[in-house]
């Protein structure tokens, strides 16, 4: 009898934790009642540590999973998960507020063959400046960026697999093919490195001066993490944030709502400094940004001391592989950068592009395809 | 060897120099009593290996670890053809007498970590270090092991674990892993340990030392812990530093003695420059104070 209640304790238990975010499968379940079977039910601590390390796996996780214990078998207030789902709620609702209005009655299909005046209105729509984009022209800039987020920058792997003009004798093959000679390798088999996805990890400015590039930068953000090829994004402000998780599930504009949600404090300045140390300690401790392509996406406006970012950018360029800083002014034939933030970071920059139009994030692309470390490591 | 309960496991633990908290410790011993791997995650220097050094140690069982590492493959974690002797073996038969069945049977297969854990007849402690820095398509192919503790080697057949390792992984949170692997395991993750049990941490590892240096040198790396530093020290620091103290012969610690010594704990020169003068003189002033 004990035991049918503590089953269902423990599935109610899981249920309360799905609610919360906590992704929680039957597979979960059934370990930790099959653990509980293992140990003392009188002492509390045994219990919680059972039902943590089989229900959770995830650090962030632990301290929804803590408040959830406290509140499902302590009893204690539950105000604080509320809260935390009244947030996702916010974002949603946001989302859908944007996308609605973002959006016409029936939109018209893209026209498969353009001929003269669609290429042409193409053309133009690929040196149009985001900020100055009709909320129709930016959905259909849209598309052409997942094609573009295809061209990532590759590293070698150091696994091998066959290839006649590879630079390393494959030997299993080659013992195999020698048994029928009598052990002469009569027959040379090759094999060679193939190249991956090397890391990708992007910073973007979501502060008010950056709105609208920020909004075009996180779609192209949003069709690199779909790739699903090692694509890390964040965001920053006043603060940094985390953004993969959310680009990897829900619509961009709802991420970039949250982001900007998270990332802001209104009336205070983007602290690019700061931001890039707490990027630097607490992921870049975490060997996030070592051999990475980072890309830096702001207009290098900010409030911190430029010494702060000059000592950041070092760190974070000895770290990475190669630094790329995307600045939508520099669509501006007449911009220099003289903003004392940008100026303190450029000396580790490794390549400094704009950001502005469709045209400029191909020539991203390009040349995240093809970068190559250019400072001294 | 087999433990009823988390006491007697915790019991064996200590037995092995190892002091776990009851987290740690339930962590083990559901992993043993649902034969499943366990996942420690934490900061570096927080003892997850050790834990499973600890657990071997506890079970009188055989340690296999496997270090991981970007581009680690099947050639160096489970098996490889001993190719030399292959060619040998062919070269000094006749001609035409050697069969590839024979040419690739046991006697021509180095065994790696991971083929040397699912094939052994006694009780085995498999850890998994840092898997986090392999690739994704080796987390991949370790979920297959993982999940059927079977290896397929295609030349000989599968083979099946006739006992099933304990297996502990461990990582540093370079990133995230993949989530069917964590379904798999029990997941844990290791925080620093409390002052008391640090004190008690670093008087089992460093035998002799005061009791006065031990509770200073524990509290003084906490000290730390709570600074904006690049790499904060873990227990592994705390106790090189202490035996450093103790080999100094000192009784106490002082700015001197800490200026001197400061690398043992601290990594970084950036640190190192951070946790200087008034700051150094704070943190002295605060350890001796909660030491005392």
């Amino acid at each position: 009898m004990q035991g049918s209640a503590i089953v269902r304790h423990v599935v109610t238990f899981g249920r309360v934790l799905r609610e919360v975010g906590i992704e929680v499968g039957p597979g979960r379940v059934a370990d930790a009642i099959h653990g509980l079977d293992s140990v003392d039910l009188t002492r509390q601590e045994d219990v919680y540590f059972t039902l943590r390390q089989t229900l959770v796996s995830r650090h962030d996780e632990l301290e929804l999973f803590d408040r959830a214990f406290v509140a499902w078998f302590l009893r204690g207030p539950i105000a604080p998960l509320v809260r935390q789902k009244d947030r996702r709620r916010f974002a949603d609702k946001v989302a859908r507020d944007t996308l609605e209005s973002g959006q016409g009655d029936d939109e018209p299909e893209e026209p498969d063959t353009p001929h003269e005046v669609g290429a042409s209105a193409h053309e133009l729509l690929r040196e149009k400046d985001f900020a100055e984009m009709t909320p129709e022209e930016f959905e259909r800039v849209r598309r052409l960026m997942a094609a573009i987020a295809r061209t990532r920058p590759r590293r070698t792997s150091r696994r091998r697999s066959p290839d006649p003009r590879g630079d390393r004798l494959d030997l299993r093959r080659l013992c195999r093919k020698s048994l029928r000679s009598g052990g002469d390798p009569v027959e040379q088999t090759w094999k060679a490195r193939k190249t991956v996805h090397r890391k990708l990890v992007v910073l973007c400015d979501v502060s008010g001066s950056m709105d609208a590039y920020a909004r075009a930068l996180l779609f192209y953000l949003h069709a690199i993490v779909g790739t699903g090829t090692g694509g890390e994004a964040f965001a920053f402000g006043t603060r940094l944030t985390r953004l993969t998780p959310d680009l990897a599930t829900r619509d961009p504009e709802a991420a970039l709502a949250r982001a900007t949600e998270l990332a802001i404090d209104w009336g205070s300045g983007t602290r690019i400094g700061s931001s890039l140390a707490e990027f630097n300690t607490v992921y870049g401790r975490r060997a996030l940004s070592r051999g990475a392509v980072v890309v830096i996406v702001s207009d290098g406006w900010e409030r911190d001391d430029p010494d702060l970012i000059g000592r950041e950018m070092a760190k974070l360029a000895r770290a990475a592989y190669a630094v790329v800083w995307v600045n939508p002014l520099k669509g501006n034939p007449e911009y220099q950068p003289l903003a004392g933030g940008m100026r303190a970071a450029l000396p580790f920059v490794d390549r400094f592009l704009p950001g502005h139009n469709l045209r400029s994030l191909e020539e991203l692309g390009a040349v995240l395809a093809g970068i190559e470390r250019r400072h001294a490591a | 060897m087999t433990f009823r309960t988390i006491d007697e496991l915790e019991a064996a633990l200590r037995g092995a120099d190892y002091l776990p908290d009851r987290g740690l410790a339930t962590a083990l011993f559901l992993s043993l009593a649902l034969e499943k791997p366990v996942l420690l995650e934490g900061e570096a220097g927080v003892g997850k290996t050790e834990a499973a050094k600890a657990l071997a140690t506890a079970l009188d069982a055989r340690l296999i670890r496997l270090q991981c590492y970007e581009g680690l493959d099947v050639s160096h974690a489970v098996y490889e053809w001993n190719y030399p002797r292959q060619l040998l073996h062919i070269r000094a038969a006749q001609e035409g007498t050697v069969s590839e069945e024979e040419l690739f049977g046991p006697e021509f297969l180095i065994r790696r970590p991971l083929l040397e854990a699912i094939d052994s007849d006694e009780q085995v402690v498999l850890l998994i270090d840092e898997v986090d820095r392999a690739d994704e398509e080796f987390e991949a192919f370790l979920l297959e092991i993982l999940s059927d503790f079977q290896i397929t080697i295609p030349e000989l057949g599968t083979i099946r674990a006739r006992r099933k390792p304990a297996v502990v992984l461990t990582s540093n949170r370079t990133r995230e892993l993949h989530d069917a692997l964590k379904r798999r395991a029990l997941f844990h993750w290791i925080g620093h340990p409390s002052l008391e049990r640090e004190v008690e941490i670093v008087r089992l590892r460093v035998p002799g030392i005061p009791e006065r240096l031990a509770a200073e040198a524990a509290a003084f790396v906490r000290g730390l812990r709570g600074l904006d530093l690049a790499k904060p020290p873990g227990v592994a620091e705390t106790i090189d530093w202490a035996q450093a103290l103790a080999a100094l012969g000192r009784e106490e610690i002082d700015a001197e003695v800490v200026e001197q010594t400061l690398g043992s704990v601290l990594k970084y020169r950036e640190d190192i420059e951070a946790v200087r003068d008034e700051t150094l003189v704070g943190l002295i002033e605060e350890a001796r104070a909660t030491a005392r």
